[in-house]
């Protein structure tokens, strides 16, 4: 998703200095994309609002520390992409779901006509979360480790593999190559 | 014949591939349909519908802060209301130490409820008050019970203006008040706790 959200500065200094209007206008502003974030990132709708929630709350306590470098939706984004990785840590910690392990994958046949949407749906959310923050948010993978907590080539082969599975659930065919 | 893997790819498209990687990709039909389709693919999820929240998040984020404002206020207060009950405790044990002996048991009673609530309160932190996400409903509940908390420690600060025989009665009250409001805002709290298996 592509954001170009302006923010006044004049907005930003009045959510600094605790002006409840003005930090209603910043969530108004940033409530869509950072939802769209998290929900792209994880499976459950319901995670994805509580990741909004818990961003704003950070935001309202935090703003103070945004010292305007570089563009207030970075800053947000930054917090809800961290948050929404958090809870995808915390969720494999308790569920000890495997990293290679696709929840959804089992009941959707390989080679199945799907569009890219509902295969990207079925895609482990740490699969999902690489491919999101890379391709579409572009982050790079030095800094989608960092978030994570993991290496450089754990990013670039999540991202190859959740490639190789969405081409396989969408049934490319490109020249019969097998990847 | 030996194609690029969709490692490759990424690499190639990132401008990073192999050497090998590089020189294949000039000569293989099959392998320049993969990278094209990966360029597709990346260039149709950048084309994916945004979401949109389906409810309202701001009504609890707000109840959230407000509540953390009033407890900030509130442990102002509390400490204000402390020295003045620390100053008016001395006061009354230089000035008038014959109504200390004829209120023994209320003062046994302050004492035990500012012990309850002190208690109460450090129940209270087990509960990671900062750093939980609270709905709606539970937030505007714990903002309430912090507000009349908050009324009661103001009171208790300006108790030391009061003449000094009536007041023992009126500080028990409030400090019993206070206890409860304690017990129903630690309650509300666990509930939550539990609620998210924490």
């Amino acid at each position: 998703m592509t954001v170009s959200l302006a923010v006044p500065d004049v907005l930003v200094a009045r959510a600094q200095a605790g002006d409840e209007a003005a930090l209603e206008a910043l969530y108004r502003a940033f409530e869509t994309p950072v939802y769209n974030l998290a929900r792209r990132m994880l499976r459950r709708p319901e995670d994805a609002e509580d990741v909004l929630q818990e961003t704003f709350l950070e935001v309202v306590r935090n703003i103070k520390q945004y010292r305007g470098e570089g563009h207030l939706w970075g800053w947000v984004r930054r917090i809800a992409s961290t948050k929404a990785l958090m809870r995808i840590r915390r969720d494999q910690l308790r569920a000890t779901e495997s990293l290679d392990d696709e929840p959804g994958g089992r009941a959707m046949h390989v080679g199945a006509n799907l569009d890219l949407e509902r295969a990207f749906e079925v895609l482990s959310e740490t699969s999902r979360a690489v491919v999101w923050l890379h391709d579409v948010e572009g982050y790079t993978h030095e800094e989608i480790a960092e978030q994570m907590g993991r290496s450089v080539s754990f990013s670039k082969s999540q991202l190859a593999r959740a490639h190789a599975r969405l081409r396989r659930m969408l049934n490319e065919d490109v020249g019969g190559a097998t990847l | 014949m030996m194609h690029c893997t969709m490692e490759d790819l990424g690499a190639l498209r990132a401008g990073e591939g192999s050497v090998w990687a590089r020189r294949h990709i000039i000569t293989c039909a099959i392998c320049q349909a993969e990278l094209e389709a990966l360029y597709q693919r990346v260039a149709q999820l950048k084309a994916l519908p945004t979401l949109r929240p389906p409810r309202d998040r701001w009504p609890a984020v707000r109840a959230v802060m407000n509540s953390e404002r009033a407890r900030r206020r509130r442990s102002r207060s509390a400490w204000g209301g402390t020295l003045a009950a620390a100053a008016l405790l001395a006061g009354v044990l230089l000035v008038q130490p014959s109504i200390l002996g004829q209120s023994g048991n209320l003062h046994a009673e302050l004492t035990q409820a500012k012990q309850q609530s002190a208690t109460l309160e450090d129940s209270l932190q087990h509960y990671d008050v900062d750093g939980r996400v609270l709905s709606g409903h539970c937030a505007a509940v714990v903002a309430e019970l912090e507000d009349r908390i908050s009324d009661i420690d103001g009171t208790l600060a300006t108790l030391t203006q009061r003449n000094v025989g009536e007041q023992d009665a009126e500080l028990v009250k409030l400090w019993r008040q206070r206890v409860g409001l304690m017990r129903e805002l630690v309650t509300a709290r666990a509930t939550r706790a539990r609620y998210v298996g924490l």
